[in-house]
């Protein structure tokens, strides 16, 4: 059967058992939301979001992860959207819409009832669209009460046009009517600010000041931990929600290209894991890393490691881009795996890989899984994603034809 | 400011042997050393491993191309010590020395010069003496961060084995040691010497022994964990002293012991006859510990301790094979109990 055959034949696998590959009917290039639904009725349901247009979601049972079977999806109403980014809390599931120039519409965000995950029913939509807006690019939903995004609204009005999103909270516990709660750019970033625009980066490289991921987790209720793109990494404090401000701010670009992704803290350990995310074919935005932060003094993190990758003379030319891109986030929610000391990357044709932490100045690889993909239109693997369950069970997104791989950690 | 806490390292009280393992190995590289005499099947035993799917995707380093025999396997060559077989398998010459041959296949794979094996055997050559290969897995300095010593087999042919037991202390060394013992040729020895070699390599090791058929035994047999499934409590654990004062037996402790009652009782076994511990291994109930710390020494060196998130077997004991020259187990007994007692 097409959906469970195993894709091992060329693959690189170390320390991961491969026990299930689904390419999703036809509609295998997955986005970089993934999220998993406990059913009331005792099922664990996947739901994932596409790269692209047509698809929007796909829902996948995984109650048996050997046998997993396609439950729900959708089509965009456009084709100049997509829904890159989603999360589930409960029953509802929040969904994230951009559109490919700013202007469009939807761009937005939709919550959805899915106790029936055959049949999911809009809740709300609500619009974040505008003359210089493409909408939600991302969105953070764990506690179901807040989405914490990276959007564009419609009287923001960037001093430069890829600087269109910037942080923005949502109350959202009356799902029918979400209001928002607060808004945080970096100074200089929208037309009005007091401070000059921002400096651009060099050489082509300019890939915009603005939020890519919004974590904030229980343990910090007060903090957001975001990748802010060719701004670096910023925290910032929310303990007054309507008024967040900087606490920290990270950047190592220039020299470094750059595209800051996800922040994601391992407070017992007072580290933080930072990704980039590499944007450009065959290694031209080399080197796209997975960070180690001593976050030890919130007011000064400290670089102190990268997570090794293999050679990039070998994998910068299998194919489509090679570098970092999302980690396992320890989501807190329930249903999900956490750990402190083992980060899971994804690192496009460098496959899905395991980094253990014990000495967090020299991160060791521990495990890998680099799929042949295929009909891979650039001849290899771009794994985009990965969600760990808390069978530890591993899932991870091929972003254009692969769907989705299941693993068992064998380390 | 805030003030800086103490670490960024793990809470060393939640966890003193680091992140717990599902296996002794963790996520190193397995490596089965394959040790015996010329002509008692070692190739044979391989090459028919290398052949099933549970010998899939294995590299196997040799002494001599000639010796594995892969003239008809031959696909191509990878560089002028490395050749692919079938099967995923590679065949790589040792070079000077061990490690360096090993970090060169672990960085080859890395770079995908070789393809992705999943394990390592190594064939030493036949009057090899396996305690110096130990050693050098036994250290992260050495290649204890990497690889982790699987199982030590020890290849014993029917016909010949008996006469090499007698005569060579080589021999004897290599099935003092080893994890595990193979009885090749059994097809072409009558059956009394079958049962003769059985009871005389039982002299020299609690080891188990395993038949091979037709040059081949469960792949198992070879690649298993010897650390991560001991030699069952029911194993009868008197001495296996012989000529060469070597002695093999397993010693049991009923209660969780303190690690520093471990480390220190150990600490002064090596210090003071370290030469003739010629191996330790096992699996300690340490207290606060909630799986067993699984520990390995080969003479002075200590493998680095792993803790398993469970326990294999029912029995929750510690257990421990020594393999000693001149030390008997009443000594190594007296000894915890008196450091145990203070």
């Amino acid at each position: 059967m097409a959906q469970t055959a195993s894709s091992q034949a060329g693959s690189l696998i170390w320390n991961f058992k491969e026990i299930a590959h689904h390419t999703l009917d036809g509609f295998g290039g997955m986005g970089e939301g993934m999220s998993m639904q406990l059913t009331k009725d005792g099922r664990r349901i996947l739901w994932l979001a596409h790269e692209s247009a047509p698809k929007n979601f796909t829902a996948v049972d995984v109650s048996d992860p050997r046998a997993p079977k396609i439950v729900a999806r959708a089509d965009l109403p456009e084709a100049h959207m997509r829904s890159n980014s989603l999360e589930t809390v409960g029953d509802i599931l929040a969904i994230a819409y951009q559109t490919q120039r700013p202007g469009l519409q939807p761009a937005g965000f939709e919550l959805l009832d899915i106790s029936v995950p055959e049949n999911p029913r809009r809740i709300s939509y609500t619009d974040c669209s505008g003359p210089h807006s493409r909408g939600v690019h991302q969105l953070w939903f764990a506690d179901g009460e807040t989405i914490h995004m990276s959007s564009g609204a419609p009287d923001f009005v960037p001093t430069h046009p890829k600087d269109d999103q910037f942080y923005r909270s949502f109350d959202v516990r009356n799902p029918s009517k979400p209001s928002e709660i607060g808004r945080w750019w970096l100074p200089g970033q929208k037309q009005g600010d007091n401070e000059p625009p921002l400096k651009r980066h060099p050489d082509g490289n300019d890939s915009g000041f603005r939020p890519h991921n919004t974590n904030v987790y229980p343990d910090r209720p007060d903090r957001v931990y975001m990748g802010y793109i060719d701004g670096g990494m910023i925290i910032l404090d929310i303990a007054d929600k309507a008024h967040p401000k900087m606490v920290s701010r990270w950047d190592y670009h220039p020299p470094n290209v750059g595209f800051t992704h996800t922040v994601v803290p391992f407070f017992d350990r007072n580290l933080l894991v930072v990704s980039d995310e590499c944007t450009r074919n065959d290694g031209a935005d080399w080197p796209k890393l997975v960070w180690i932060v001593d976050n030890r003094t919130e007011e000064n993190p400290v670089p102190i490691a990268t997570c090794p990758l293999p050679p990039v003379e070998t994998f910068a030319r299998r194919g489509g881009r090679f570098g970092a891109h999302n980690l396992w986030e320890n989501l807190p929610k329930a249903g999900c795996w956490k750990s402190d000391t083992i980060v899971f990357g994804t690192f496009f044709n460098g496959g899905l890989r395991a980094y253990d932490l014990s000495n967090p100045y020299q991160p060791a690889e521990i495990a890998h899984f680099v799929p042949q993909v295929a009909g891979a239109p650039t001849g290899a693997c771009q794994l985009n994603d990965v969600f760990i369950d808390d069978r530890e069970i591993v899932y991870t997104v091929d972003r254009h034809v692969g769907g989705l791989y299941i693993l068992e950690m064998d380390f | 400011m805030t003030d800086a806490p103490a670490t960024i390292f793990a809470n060393p009280a939640a966890s003193p042997f680091g992140r717990r393992q599902r296996r002794a190995r963790g996520a190193r590289v397995p490596v089965s050393i394959v040790t015996g005499f010329l002509g008692s099947g070692k190739t044979t035993l391989i090459r028919a491993l290398l052949a099933t799917p549970e010998g899939a995707d294995t590299a196997v380093i040799v002494n001599e191309f000639g010796e594995i025999g892969i003239d008809d396997a031959l696909l191509r060559a990878s560089s002028d010590t490395t050749v692919l077989l079938g099967n995923g398998c590679v065949c790589c010459l040792m070079r000077s020395d061990l490690q360096e041959t090993l970090r060169t296949l672990y960085a080859e794979r890395a770079s995908g010069a070789v393809p992705g094996f999943r394990r390592i055997v190594i064939e030493t050559s036949g009057l090899a003496d396996p305690g110096p290969v130990l050693q050098t897995f036994a250290s992260d300095r050495a290649l204890g961060a990497e690889f982790h010593l699987q199982s030590l087999v020890a290849v014993v042919d029917a016909v010949a084995g008996a006469g090499n037991l007698a005569r060579m202390e080589e021999a004897r060394h290599q099935v003092a040691l080893a994890d595990r013992v193979v009885v090749t040729k059994t097809d072409l020895a009558p059956p009394n010497a079958v049962a003769a070699l059985t009871e005389a390599v039982s002299r020299h090791t609690a080891a188990p022994v395993g038949i091979a058929h037709n040059g081949a035994i469960d792949p198992a047999f070879l690649l298993d964990d010897a650390l991560d499934a001991p030699h069952p409590a029911a194993h009868h654990h008197h001495d296996h002293t012989h000529a060469d004062g070597i002695a093999s037996f397993t010693v049991f402790f009923d209660r969780p012991l303190a690690w520093p009652v471990f480390e220190q009782a150990m600490a002064v076994l090596t210090g003071l006859r370290g030469a003739d511990l010629l191996r330790v291994k096992g699996l300690v109930a340490v207290e606060g510990c909630r799986g067993p710390v699984v520990v390995h020494a080969v003479q002075h060196t200590a493998h680095r301790p792993v803790e398993l998130e469970t326990w294999p077997t029912p029995d929750h004991r510690s257990r421990l094979v020594f393999i000693t020259r001149n030390i008997g187990q009443a000594q190594i007994e007296a000894l915890f109990a008196a450091v145990a007692a203070l």
